[in-house]
């Protein structure tokens, strides 16, 4: 930061939980469905209606709590949030307040080429989520999808550990990539999945904390940049100028950049939390808790270190590899499926494979059925029976098509050349005339036998083995 | 005398009536309204499928529990596709897409749907002078005063009203602090509030979710059991329902106890009390004493904190289950220009006068700086006067109290809040606690108008608790 | 005792009480408040407040589906709508 300002800075994370149903009613879990498809009495706020407790959900905030390192509260109680507003038909919204069902946990982030940052996490709690209001569409109306209503939220807290929004960039994609590791989100921004709200004070360092601004909703981190940045700006020029920091609620208008502060209410909020007397409070034994953590799987940092240590893979493909889960699953099948060298299956995954993947605009996952075709493909290339040029060539048809690579290659008459009689008549006509050459070569010049490489391979239509043709060329031009 | 479910059923059964004649009988006096007890009355022809299917059930000589009783129903209950109103003009024109829980249970029985029964706004009040659709009135008469015009109670009134006056055999209303058994005291019948969680709310319009429960008003106690047979069941879709196993509550209803009881009597529920409700309760203990029933002094020491836990107990809550009456998608909407004044004047048209007291104390107890010294400390005290109870019931079995302090007042007599609330200060405390509560009629006071005693039991205690009433009903035997 | 803001506590509950009846709700709050501080002369300093008179429940769903109403069941009693959507008058932030 410039001129020897800080920025403190907290985000509260609202995931929505990757259940069937919804935290207190049993209507489908689901974006995108028709307007008010997905709501029964219990999410519209009917009169005499009463919510029953989904434990899927609870069975994914144990999860996360053993990703995060959470401690997990055998009781927590839920209690209402209790303010008015169109997308909220009970008038309350229930939450956990007092009683959250984990507290303290942290992770530890990268930090550009410095050892990791602990960022500690002061609570997660289950809530329900709001409906939607669209304000767009008309300019006198606003119209209520309640669908979303009542969908499980996990609101994950930070201590204001985070001093940049490189860190807050950091710290939310390690938080996605997690949650979208263990299945308890499926990270999808902008369906509103994973949404964030930033907590944001500056101070001279060595000062009192600040006073801080909230910007609510963020949910792409281009925006969360964005809004850091205008509003870490913001608020310095207001102290710097001789004015005072007022605390607000802010909104983040993704057209300008800029924040704004929230229509002001007249009265600040009180929401009148108390446990809610149509629930009872969440009671979970030791058994209920330890059963869930085998369902974890690994981790992201448990697959970067393995994939370091045990597959001996550089940490940039690695990284590469975790950034999805499905890429670590079929890389994982690849492996093994055969015994193609791990770094081989790497870089061709992370290479022509994903590039394949992009550009046709599949999904990673779909390779899971092609993992043999691939295999064989590899293995082909590894025996030294066709070229990694051709290997690449025929890619696509490797994975798109039904024949194997092997008859593929038959078909198509791919074999390398490796035979060294024929390779070395090849060579020698490649050879004829090209005295001027070669002497360029003795005198030097190694990009010479880069051309006679590329002259012989065009001879044999690129079947040659370039590694023979090589070896072989040395040879000769050597006598 | 009125005719009692058995009764009813003996004489369908061996074809002394018929379903629809004995359903006129009924019907015919609820269609008259004569006491403002109802909101709704169902058409002519609205049971007359219903009547047949009864009919040809009695004729197989297959008949359900209650097949062909004529019931009220408290307009607080969800009643799928007829208007439910919880008597506010905010609900003035729901119509319920769904059926409660309680209500499900009393058609698959076989029951006949009558009306539903006017009552306090949103069940706030002791009166049934609040309602929207105007005051119910008593079909008691004063001996005094006999064209005067008395509360029946509430905030079950209605339901009270018109059980008394022959509308309906038995009505299901609702208890929160003792809205089922005092109306059932003023109007000289049988109302029982069972165990917290015995009955689901699922279906019905909350009030207070941590004291609200269904119950019966009735003629006698054993039409009380019958319905209780029908009502209390465990659901699932209520996650405040209790899953122990119920009784049935008819079978060895008049049995002798086969062993002895004791009887507590609360010494601070007597003090200042006037001479003909404190009669009721000598009565009670002298033609109990001679079956094997000793009666001993009590003493509670959290009677006078009573009032002022439920105070603020039930307001609090009730002001955020009424936050859903906002004008959006159902109910009362008035114009505005902007979504707030929407809210503020469809609430502020919506709600009538004691509403609005209980919503704005509710918001007051729970709001920042308030809530640890009114609503917690309340439900603090509140866990003091279940301690209390759990006390006394380690020495006696049941208790026995007056179920109010006085006799019905005149409709518009009792104008300041308080003093209405004083009307709750011998119900209030079982509900608190959550325990079963029933009242039956005692004698008169010396103004000709009802009085009644009631009976606490311990948890689910409910068969026990039906016994003893139906033992004190005999004995009272009293004759109008 | 404190003070009761009775425009603040009727503005939390979305209640327009009319000039002429702010006062009188505001006494009557005041007289009821004064009614229940009565609590403060028992002392609960270890007492654990009571929050459900259930003690168990097997209200515990599993994570299925199950859908029972129609959309038209949840908007039929809408007094306004559009469609399919709760309508009401556009709603500035």
């Amino acid at each position: 930061m410039s001129n020897n300002w800080e920025m403190v800075i907290g985000l509260e994370v609202h995931a929505q939980l990757k259940t069937n149903s919804k935290l207190f009613s049993s209507t489908p879990n689901q974006f995108g469905s028709e307007p008010n498809e997905n709501v029964n009495f219990i999410d519209s706020g009917m009169p005499g209606m009463l919510p029953v407790l989904n434990f899927g959900c609870i069975e994914k905030a144990i999860k996360t709590g053993f990703a995060l390192n959470f401690t997990i509260n055998k009781h927590s109680v839920f209690e209402r949030k209790n303010y008015f507003y169109p997308d909220l038909p009970q008038g309350y919204q229930i939450s956990q307040f007092e009683y959250p069902i984990l507290s303290e946990g942290y992770i530890d982030i990268d930090q550009n080429n410095k050892e990791k940052k602990r960022i500690r996490i002061e609570r997660a709690h289950l809530e329900q989520d709001a409906g939607k209001s669209i304000h767009d569409i008309d300019p006198k109306f606003s119209f209520i999808d309640l669908n979303r209503v009542g969908t499980p939220l996990l609101e994950i807290v930070s201590y204001p550990d985070l001093s940049s929004a490189d860190d807050v960039v950091n710290y939310m994609s390690s938080l996605r990539q997690i949650l979208m590791y263990i299945d308890v989100c499926d990270g999808n921004m902008q369906e509103g999945s994973l949404r964030a709200d930033v907590n944001l004070s500056v101070r001279r360092p060595g000062e009192d904390l600040g006073t801080r601004c909230e910007i609510k909703n963020l949910n792409s981190f281009k925006f969360i940049r964005q809004a850091i940045e205008f509003e870490s700006q913001r608020q310095i020029q207001i102290i710097e100028s001789g004015g005072k920091i007022e605390q607000n609620t802010m909104l983040f208008d993704t057209s300008t950049g800029e924040t704004r502060a929230m229509r002001s209410k007249e009265f600040s909020h009180d929401y009148r939390y108390f446990p809610d007397p149509d629930l009872l409070p969440i009671t979970l034994s030791q058994e209920q808790i330890d059963i869930i953590k085998p369902t974890l799987g690994e981790l992201p940092n448990q697959k970067l270190d393995r994939y370091i240590n045990e597959f001996k893979l550089d940490k940039d493909i690695s990284k590469i590899i975790i950034s999805e889960k499905e890429n670590t699953i079929i890389f994982e099948k690849l492996v093994s499926e055969s015994d193609v060298n791990p770094k081989t299956i790497a870089s061709w995954l992370v290479g022509d494979i994903f590039a394949y993947i992009k550009e046709n605009q599949k999904e990673v996952s779909f390779l899971e059925n092609k993992t043999q075709n691939i295999i064989e493909l590899l293995q082909l290339i590894s025996e030294d029976v066709i070229s990694n040029k051709v290997g690449k060539d025929i890619l696509p048809k490797v994975i798109e098509g039904t024949k194997s690579p092997k008859d593929l290659v038959k078909e198509m008459g791919l074999e390398q050349v490796s035979d060294t009689h024929e390779l070395e008549q090849i060579i020698d006509n490649a050879l004829e005339g090209e005295e001027e050459n070669i002497n360029k070569f003795k005198s030097g010049s190694d990009r010479v036998l880069g051309y006679f490489v590329g002259k012989c391979l065009k001879a044999t239509k690129g079947k040659g083995n370039p590694k023979m043709i090589n070896k072989i060329l040395l040879e000769k031009l050597s006598k | 005398m009125k005719k009692s479910i058995s009764q009813i059923k003996k004489s369908l059964q061996d074809k002394s009536i018929s379903v629809n004649e004995l359903y006129q009988e009924y019907f015919s006096i609820a269609k008259k309204n004569s006491h403002n007890s109802f909101n709704f009355v169902v058409n002519e022809n609205y049971n007359d499928h219903n009547i047949q299917l009864s009919q040809s059930r009695y004729d197989s000589g297959k008949p359900l529990p209650l097949d062909g009783i004529p019931l009220g129903i408290k307009d607080l209950f969800c009643t799928k596709g007829i208007r439910t109103t919880a008597s506010s003009k905010i609900l003035s024109n729901f119509i319920p897409q769904y059926e409660s829980f309680v209500t499900q249970q009393l058609i698959n029985d076989g029951s006949l749907f009558i009306g539903k029964n006017n009552c306090d706004e949103f069940a706030m009040g002791s009166s049934n002078e609040t309602s929207y659709f105007g005051p119910v009135i008593n079909p008691r008469k004063s001996k005094n005063a006999p064209n005067d015009n008395f509360v029946p109670g509430g905030s079950s009134g209605g339901s009270a009203a018109s059980v008394a006056e022959g509308a309906c055999v038995a009505s299901i209303g609702t208890d929160t602090g003792g809205s089922i058994r005092q109306p059932a005291s003023l109007c000289g019948l049988v109302g029982l509030k069972p165990t917290f969680g015995s009955c689901s709310r699922w279906g019905i319009i909350a009030f207070a979710s941590s004291l609200d429960q269904a119950g019966p008003i009735t003629n006698c106690v054993e039409d009380a059991a019958y319905i209780l047979n029908s009502i209390n069941k465990h659901d699932f879709n209520d996650s405040t329902s209790s899953n122990h196993q119920r009784d049935d509550y008819v079978t060895n209803l008049h049995t002798k106890f086969d062993q002895s009881i004791k009887i507590g009597i609360p010494k601070d529920y007597l003090k200042d009390l006037n001479s003909d409700v404190i009669q009721q309760i000598e009565k009670t203990k002298k033609v109990l004493s001679k079956h094997n029933i000793e009666f001993v002094d009590v003493e509670f020491t959290t009677t006078d904190y009573a009032l002022s836990t439920y105070y603020i107990i039930a307001p609090a809550e009730a002001s955020s289950n009424l936050a859903r009456y906002d004008g959006i998608r159902y109910g009362l909407r008035e114009d505005g220009k902007n979504l707030d004044e929407i809210y503020l004047n469809t609430r502020t048209s919506g709600f009538g006068e004691e509403v609005t007291r209980r919503i704005l104390i509710g918001t007051y107890v729970l709001s920042a700086g308030y809530y640890d010294a009114y609503y917690r400390k309340a439900q603090k005290v509140r866990r003091l006067i279940k301690n209390d109870f759990q006390r006394i019931f380690q020495d006696v079995d049941f208790i026995l109290t007056p179920t109010t302090p006085n006799e019905a007042f005149k409709i518009g007599d009792k104008l300041d809040p308080i003093s209405m609330y004083m009307n709750d200060v011998f119900t209030v405390p079982t509900s608190l606690a959550g325990l079963p509560g029933i009242s039956l009629p005692s004698g008169l006071s010396s103004n000709g108008l009802p009085l009644g005693i009631q009976i606490i039991g311990n948890y689910f205690q409910e068969k026990n608790l039906l016994k003893l009433a139906l033992l004190a009903e005999k004995e009272l035997a009293f004759n109008e | 005792m404190s003070d009761i803001d009775i425009k603040r506590i009727s503005n939390l509950a979305k209640l327009n009480l009319p000039k002429e009846k702010e006062t009188f709700y505001e006494n009557s709050l005041k007289d009821i408040i004064q009614w229940v501080d009565n609590l403060k002369k028992i002392d609960t300093d270890i007492i654990e407040p009571l929050h459900n008179v259930t003690e168990t429940t097997v209200s515990i769903r599993t994570d299925k589906v199950e859908k029972y109403n129609s959309v038209e069941d949840v908007l039929i009693n809408a007094p306004d709508r559009a469609q399919n959507f709760f309508k009401v008058p556009k709603v500035v932030e």
